[in-house]
Parts: structure tokens; sequence; C-alpha cells
């Protein structure tokens, strides 16, 4: 049995949770140190990643730390998933998960996040930037659409990593779109079933559950911010004037 | 048995399809070239779909172990592919399961992940979207130089001169085309002394000279010197990225 790995995450945001569905999907024992918005640019958490950005993860039994959701995720499988539970061992499907886990890094989480900036986070509404990034959501939504026909996964017949890390933002395609909830896939429904075929797995009821229970010690809303703060800049207002009172 | 490689890469003259030629050339590879001509949506037609359903380059198939074709897309997991396959003597990468190993990948993911995307919406608000958003603007162009910033803190602890390890890796490969290209997106790489030394000593890698000119000369170095044309080749990119934006929203 390793010892516990320890991943350093801020609650609110997706994709420390793809990091958490991967371990619970494998098995592996990990303790979490769950900071807060404020401290992530900050002391201690910047010597383990100098980018300033959640998760980063320690594993006591390499001694590696290691940052970037897809390098730990790699890092993971190649450690750890020893019986091949969400990987293959065979080249041409390794490299296609591979293409599959960097289209989501760079293709999926940029714009879904940017597309979330501007329609719940950012204070001023700008319509032809909304409009930029819910037009791309929806075309790799479409290019997911295309690609999952005829098949249940991502690559060949069983869950991978790949189809894992689509799914914490994914989740929150309503918040990404401004629909309700069960809207949100409407017109890619092997999306759409591809992706509650996930949320009903055990890794990711326990991922959400552990999530509810962290924001709820931090007093923060569904949003990701503090209860009653609507956007960014009232958010980062309060956090300086609570600085400040801690100052004095 | 058909012979490897036969590499057959699909790309355009940009920082995503360069870090492939260059990661190419650094491996002394022999390949064909297809140029995609995306001002003509060529990446959108279904041939090349067939390739990339995301209709994006770079893309590159190449005949595999099994004698049969591979396709591959995201210029992330292309890299990693070439260094798993013709990377036997570790010249641009590290052995699997070492500490450098992963190191790289985080670096690597941080590109295609961070800067990229970033130092693309920077590019896109600045130059080519349909109003002029200040907001937009400096939204992206401040991540940039605050992404930047990692990187020029990263090479002033190197020993090396590059981002991890004792030599250029595929993640200091990924990172060039679009460091070179920082003034486009409204960055003055003058205010990162380490990163700006990293460029040129890129810049005087033999496979980067010639691997940036792929598939036609790589010029955005010269276009910082000559605003005229820099004006005429935004003003060019701006109507096919608006023309392309107008087409996906009818889907």
């Amino acid at each position: 049995m390793p010892k516990p790995i320890r991943i350093w995450l801020a609650p609110p945001g997706p994709n420390p949770w793809k990091v958490i569905i991967v371990l619970e999907e494998l098995q592996i024992p990990y303790e979490i140190t769950s900071i807060r918005f404020e401290n992530i640019k900050a002391k201690p958490f910047i010597d383990l990643n100098p980018n300033g950005r959640v998760p980063a993860i320690e594993d006591p039994n390499t001694g590696l730390t290691l940052w970037e959701t897809g390098a730990i995720i790699l890092y993971l499988i190649e450690q750890y998933d020893t019986e091949k539970k969400l990987t293959y061992d065979t080249v041409v499907e390794r490299n296609r998960l591979n293409q599959w886990l960097m289209f989501q890094v760079s293709g999926q989480g940029p714009y879904y996040g940017q597309a979330t900036w501007f329609q719940v986070l950012h204070s001023e509404k700008i319509p032809s930037a909304i409009n930029r990034y819910v037009e791309e959501a929806k075309r790799v939504c479409g290019v997911l659409e295309g690609s999952l026909a005829g098949k249940k996964w991502l690559v060949g017949d069983k869950i991978t990593f790949a189809d894992l890390a689509f799914v914490p933002w994914n989740d929150r395609l309503d918040a990404v779109l401004m629909c309700e909830g069960e809207k949100k896939f409407e017109g890619f429904p092997l999306v759409k079933a591809w992706h509650e075929s996930m949320i009903s797995r055990p890794s990711w009821k326990k991922a959400m559950e552990i999530r509810a229970k962290l924001m709820d010690i931090q007093g923060l809303a569904w949003n990701g911010m503090p209860k009653g703060v609507s956007n960014m800049e009232e958010y980062v207002e309060k956090i300086k004037k609570d600085a400040e009172a801690a100052g004095k | 048995m058909a012979t490897r490689p036969d590499i057959h890469l699909y790309t355009t003259q940009t920082p995503n399809g360069i870090k492939i030629s260059i990661t190419l050339e650094e491996l002394g590879l022999p390949y064909k070239v297809t140029k995609i001509d995306i001002s003509k949506n060529t990446q959108k037609e279904p041939w090349f779909l067939e390739i990339n359903p995301n209709g994006r380059i770079p893309a590159l198939t190449d005949t595999f172990t099994d004698g049969k074709t591979i396709r591959l897309f995201e210029s992330g997991s292309i890299q990693q592919y070439l260094i798993d396959q013709y990377d036997k003597d570790h010249k641009i990468s590290y052995p699997r399961g070492t500490r450098e190993y992963y190191e790289m990948n985080s670096w690597l993911f941080f590109l295609n992940a961070g800067v990229g995307p970033m130092q693309g919406q920077a590019n896109h608000f600045s130059r080519y979207a349909p109003e002029h958003i200040e907001y937009g603007v400096k939204r992206y162009t401040n991540e940039t130089r605050r992404l930047y910033g990692v990187l020029n803190t990263q090479l002033e602890k190197s020993t090396s001169g590059y981002l991890v390890g004792d030599k250029c890796t595929i993640a200091d490969i990924a990172h060039w085309g679009w460091v070179t290209a920082a003034f486009w997106a409204g960055v003055d790489i003058d205010e990162f002394p380490a990163l700006k030394a990293w460029d040129e000593r890129m810049l005087a890698r033999p496979g980067v000279e010639k691997g940036r000119h792929v598939p036609e000369r790589h010029t955005i170095k010269d276009l910082q010197k000559d605003p005229a044309k820099m004006k005429e080749i935004a003003e060019k990119s701006k109507a096919w990225v608006q023309q392309g934006m107008a087409a996906d929203a009818k889907k």
C-alpha cells in the first residue's frame, strides 16, 4: 500500500476534481490540503507550483512534486495504474488517450473557463466576448458528439482517464452556456449519455461530497464566491477589506 | 512491413505548427509536409477531419509498428508520440519514469493549457476582434505577462538555460513559437530578461532555425520591424477569423 499522496486544492474550480476522480477510481490513498482562493498565488503554495494554480500533488512514495492536471494524471496512471484499469498499454491506444487529454486541457478547459468568466464572474456583461466563448464551447461539444458516434467511450471499449478528464467542466456546462441544468446538453445526446454514465459512478459522487464539505468550510456559494458576493470585483474588494481588518 | 518513419505533417505557419517541424528537425527525422491553408478553411474539409475531428492544425500521420497508419492531433500529444517512438537517445526528452520526465510534462501542459490559449486570446482581442474591447485586451495580455513571469523565474533558476534539467526538451520547443511572437500579443519581451536570452538561445539551434520555416518562411521577427506590413497581416487575419466565427455560429 503506497503512502497517501498529498493533493493541494481550492474547492471551487473544476480542475482539482479531475485528479480526485482518478485517485478515487484507482483507489490510491490521498490526503487533501484545502486552501483559499486568495492564497493560491502566495507562499507556501507557489513553492509547489510556480504558476499559482491548483491542484498540485506531493507524492511521498517517490518524492515528486507535480502540477498541471494533465501531467499529474499521466503520472498517476504510469505509476499506480499497474492493472491498466483506466488506460491501455498498447501504443496506439496510449497515444489516442494522450491526444484526448491534450484536447481537454487545451481545448475544453481554457474556453469553458473563459465563457464562465464572462458569464458569471466578470462584473460587466460583454456580449461579443460571451458569444465568442459560448460558441467555442458548443463547437467542442460538437467534436465530442461526433467522436462518440457508435461508441461508449472515447478510446477503446472501457472508461479511461481521457473520458474522466472531461467530466468536471462538462458538469458545469450550464454555467458556461447560462442555461438550465437539464438543457445543457441540448443537441448533444451522445455527450449527455456519456457524461451521465460517468457522474453516476461512486468516484464522482464521492468527489462532489468532499467538494460540498470543503466549500462549506470556506463559506462559499455555488459560484465559488463567498455567499452574498455576485462578481469577481466584489470578491477581490472583500478579500482586500478582510485582509485590512485582519491587519488591524 | 512498411518502413518507418513515414511521417506526414499537416501544418500552417503558426506557433502550434512550427513546434512539430522543429521537434522533427531536432530529432533529424525525415517527413513530408502538406500546407493547410486556414484562410481557405482547408482544415474543415472532410479528408482533414478524418485525421483531426477538431479541425485544427497541426495533425500528423505515420506508419505505426503494426504496419497501419496512425493519425494524431493536438500538438502536445504529437510531440509526446515523436519522443516516445523516435527519441531513443533522449536528445530532447528524458527517460520515462525519471523526475525530469514528469517535470517536462508539467511545463508542456503549462504551454498547451496556459500560454497557448491565453496568448491566443490576447491576439484575438488586440488584433482580430470585431470590436475593440479594452477589458478583453487587458485581461489576456496581463495573463500572458503573468505566465511569462513564471517562465522567466524558472529560467533564472536554471543552470542549463532550458526549462527542465540539463538540455532543451519538447517543453522548450513547444514554448518557442509563442514566446518569440510575444509582441503580436502586445507583450514586451524586454520585461523578461531570462526569457529573452532563452529566446535567442533557442533561435541559435540549427533544428529551430530549420524547423521554424515550415511550411513557409517564419516572418514574425521581421514583421516586428515593419508596422505597415503588420497592420496589413492583422487586417487579413481579422477578416477570416470573423468569417470562421460566423460560420461556426451557424452550425
